[in-house]
């Protein structure tokens, strides 16, 4: 085992059923620390639910979810979260009706942020134009403000994992360079390991030098963008196409 | 053996005025998200109506008890358009609204026909006998007429169209909407129907137990536990357990004895619910 | 209103610099009127800031009356067992309520709203029937009586200035519970009311606040009990009828459920009023249903909240007035 999995997160063999309703099956791969992975798949495919599964919102039917050596599978949310994989929200979502520097105070009071190592916040803050807003009740921001004022949130509980899912859904085109430079920093300056679920191909294909495939529940394809995105299997399963 | 039959009675009968109560109660939760902590007190004025038209007026009963019916759903309809209606979408709010309004009709009765409990009487007396048994014809007539009241009820909401569309805003909201099923009319005559047949009951069960203004507590106590045992929001949860409740209550007031009884009654329901927390026809996302 | 910090916090110190003149009242005056208000204020307060507790959390708790139940009876009965230290009963009265709320909450916390609050409330029925039923524990349905007062030390407090005093003093323990439990997990609270899933999702575990809130909530309305039987020499079960949290739910209400200066400020309020309309007794019940209909529709943020509102609202009026004076000149 290299050292990178020794701290890499960890997916075996994932399955999650609802009732008679089998929504993915027999999932495995990892995440390196430091690495960024796609998942993308059509409609459907199960992409919310696996990282509903791998946050500890759900339960897997089998399977089983590690960072390295350790077991996390069937944590609770907020264990999981203080072992260090976070998620983000496909919706915005911050506490509303309070201030953007009141959801910050918040964020870090509940990951345990012990000040010392500077997360670079503010940083961030500055970036994406919210520090102008710093007072205001979150839920009066636009749109894009919003997204990326939870994502800079789930920054705060210091993780070692991000899940982020459909981090640009919702966001105007010029909008979504903000989440490439969110990945980046949380990267070099966190050290993290991302996994991000999108629809935005170019944004994958931009971040993401590892992708997966996730259709009717299995795994397609993995490998680079340029390499699956080009296969015939995932060309058929997003368009559909039906053997003539 | 006699005891047994005619216990099984009086349970059947109990169990047919919390099935009126409680079907109200679920309707107004089902539909519309709202916990009508006023409920009692629609029965309990059911009662005091019902009284007033036969002892003041003179009028016979079955017409006071129609008028009481009348009365109460009218008023329910009134005080869901002016009170509830705005803030539907606000469990919280509602519950406190309604609580508001049943002091303020608890009191409104106190003040009229004053604190002491008044003598209703039910137009018939004596007891059926039979082999083996015995019920006193008031259960009896209650019995039946609450009977006939929810297969009426029953009939409404699963086979006329204004029913199921009724059904259909209890199961998904935004889907009955797009349908175009308008929530606004909707929700008054739902609100209108299940406190008129709280006042019905109400008119039907005082002069048998006792009118007295604070009447509608125990009522209600009584709704919210056959509610949650049945699950909240199903029509037909809350008749079946409201003839279970009726029948437990009945027989372990007769062989264990007053409160033991009652004691008996909750323990059991408490122990479903740790089994079943969603109640015996509930489903488990409830909107709760 | 919206939730703010710092401006919370000094007006939860507002309230508890509010009750202190309860203290000397009866002192330095000798109506019984004023003692009666006293009293009935410390008390109310105390239970109300049980309920206040749960809301601080989204959560309407119905348990008040049976948690005040198990604190009076707890205290009743070391008081006739020859304990009548004040500290010692307002400490057994504090903890038998919040242990038994531990194992309950475990059991209760976890249902969703509504089927919380019907639990709850059937709860209190049950306790009531266990009350009648156990005679030889409890007394059964004529309670325990003939409980003798609490005693500081040497000093009486038997006397008139006392029967105010010991309601005064639980509910200054009440309030520095209160006060304790709320500031320091203001922010877990809020966000558990406001967006759970965010809040679990960031690293809080719910259940473990939740059951802290409901422990604090079962103490401070156990010492509200001890403080209510206290005073009448008896704990009885009608003191503790399921539907008599109506009260106190109104008064946190229409005082404002957003701080503990609601809470003071609806119970002295209603508290008062009620007893100036007390030869209309009935009207009571009826006088607070009202204005929690007038607090739902008009003004949802009870007495308290809708002050803050209007002053922020004429804050910002002068300011903007004033820019635009500036502006005026310099131009």
């Amino acid at each position: 085992m290299s050292s990178a999995s020794i701290t890499a997160l960890r997916v075996k063999g994932a399955t999650k059923q609802f009732g008679g309703l089998k929504v993915f099956e027999g999932i495995s791969f990892e995440v390196a620390p430091g690495g960024v992975m796609g998942v993308i798949g059509p409609n459907g495919a199960g992409k919310t639910t696996l990282i509903n599964v791998m946050c500890g919102m759900l339960k897997p039917t089998s399977g089983r979810i590690l960072i390295g050596d350790q077991d996390i599978t069937g944590k609770p949310l907020h264990a999981v979260s203080r072992l260090g994989v976070a998620r983000s929200f496909q919706q915005t979502n911050t506490f509303r009706s309070v201030s953007v520097d009141e959801n910050l105070f918040r964020a870090q009071r509940f990951g345990g942020s012990h000040g010392g190592l500077d997360l670079g916040l503010s940083e961030l803050l500055e970036e994406f134009g919210l520090i102008r807003h710093l007072h205001e009740p979150s839920e009066k921001l636009p749109y894009g403000l919003q997204k990326m004022l939870g994502l800079i949130m789930v920054l705060a509980a210091r993780p070692r994992f991000l899940l982020l899912d459909e981090p640009a859904a919702g966001l105007e085109r010029r909008e979504r360079t903000q989440v490439d430079r969110f990945v980046e920093h949380a990267r070099s300056r966190l050290g993290c390991g991302i996994l991000i679920v999108e629809h935005d191909m170019e944004l994958v294909r931009r971040l993401c030098p590892y992708i997966l495939v996730l259709e009717a529940g299995r795994l397609l394809a993995q490998g680079s963008p340029a390499d699956v995105l080009s296969r015939k299997e995932v060309i058929d399963a997003y368009l559909g196409a039906s053997e003539e | 053996m006699e005891s047994m039959v005619s216990t099984g009675l009086i349970g059947l009968s109990v169990g047919t005025q919390y099935a009126l109560i409680s079907i109200g109660f679920t309707l107004i939760f089902g539909i519309m998200g709202v916990v009508n902590f006023a409920h009692g007190g629609f029965y309990i004025l059911g009662g005091y109506i019902a009284f007033s038209l036969t002892h003041s007026l003179g009028l016979p009963y079955v017409a006071a008890v129609v008028v009481s019916m009348s009365a109460t759903a009218v008023l329910g309809y009134v005080i869901e358009i002016l009170f509830v209606e705005r803030y539907v979408a606000d469990h919280m709010a509602t519950m406190l609204i309604t609580l508001g309004i049943y002091q303020i009709m608890s009191t409104g009765i106190t003040l009229g026909y004053g604190a002491e409990p008044a003598e209703f009487r039910f137009p018939v007396s004596g007891s059926l006998r039979g082999p083996g048994f015995f019920i006193p014809y008031a259960n009896l007539v209650v019995f039946v007429v609450c009977t006939i009241v929810i297969a009426g009820i029953y009939y409404l909401i699963f086979k006329t169209r204004y029913g199921i569309a009724l059904r259909a805003m209890a199961d998904d909201g935004p889907v009955a909407r797009a349908q175009g099923i308008p929530p606004a009319k909707m929700f008054p005559m739902a609100f209108g129907i299940a406190t008129g047949l709280a006042g019905l009951t109400g008119a039907l069960v005082t002069p048998i137990l006792a009118l007295e203004p604070h009447g509608g507590e125990a009522v209600v106590t009584k709704a919210f536990i056959v509610v949650i045992l049945g699950g909240l929001g199903s029509v037909t949860g809350a008749m079946v357990s409201a003839f279970l409740v009726g029948l437990i209550e009945a027989y372990s007031s007769v062989y264990l004895g007053g409160s033991k009884g009652a004691l008996f009654l909750f323990v059991v329901v408490v122990l479903i619910l740790l089994v079943r927390p969603q109640g015996l026809f509930g489903t488990v996302d409830r909107k709760a | 209103m919206t939730p703010n910090r710092h401006r919370d916090f000094k007006l939860d110190i507002c309230s508890v610099v509010l009750i202190l003149p309860l203290l000397v009242a009866p002192l330095l005056t000798e109506s019984p009127l004023l003692d009666s208000l006293s009293f009935q204020i410390a008390i109310g307060v105390s239970a109300t800031l049980a309920v206040y507790i749960m809301l601080r959390m989204g959560l309407l708790s119905f348990t008040v009356p049976a948690f005040m139940a198990f604190g009076a009876y707890a205290a009743a009965m070391l008081a006739k067992g020859g304990t009548t230290n004040l500290l010692l009963l307002m400490a057994i009265s504090f903890l038998v309520p919040a242990l038994i709320a531990v194992p309950l909450g475990a059991m209760v916390l976890r249902l969703k709203g509504i089927y919380f609050i019907f639990i709850t409330f059937v709860f209190n029925e049950i306790l009531q029937l266990i009350i009648f039923e156990t005679p030889t524990l409890t007394g059964g349905s004529d309670g325990i009586s003939g409980v003798p007062p609490a005693t500081l030390f040497s000093l009486d407090l038997a006397g008139r200035a006392g029967i105010v005093l010991v309601p005064v003093v639980v509910c200054a323990a009440a309030m520095l519970c209160t006060l304790l439990v709320t500031q320091r997990f203001r922010a877990e609270f809020t966000s558990i009311e406001e967006n759970e899933t965010l809040a679990e999702s960031l690293g809080v575990a719910i259940w473990k606040y939740r059951t802290i809130g409901f422990v604090a909530s079962a103490g401070v309305a156990g010492l509200a009990g001890f403080a209510l039987a206290n005073m009448l020499a008896t704990a009885h079960p009608s003191s503790f009828a399921s539907w008599s949290v109506i009260n106190f739910i109104a008064y946190a209400f229409i005082g404002g459920r957003g701080t503990m200066l609601g809470v003071v400020a609806g119970s002295a309020l209603l508290i008062v009023m009620n007893s100036i309309f007390s030869s209309y007794a009935q009207l009571s019940a009826g006088m607070n249903g009202v204005l929690l209909l007038v607090v739902m529709i008009a003004a949802p943020g009870g007495l308290v909240g809708t002050c803050v509102r209007l002053y922020g609202a004429a804050k910002t009026r002068v300011n903007g007035a004033l820019t635009a004076h500036v502006q005026e000149e310099r131009a």
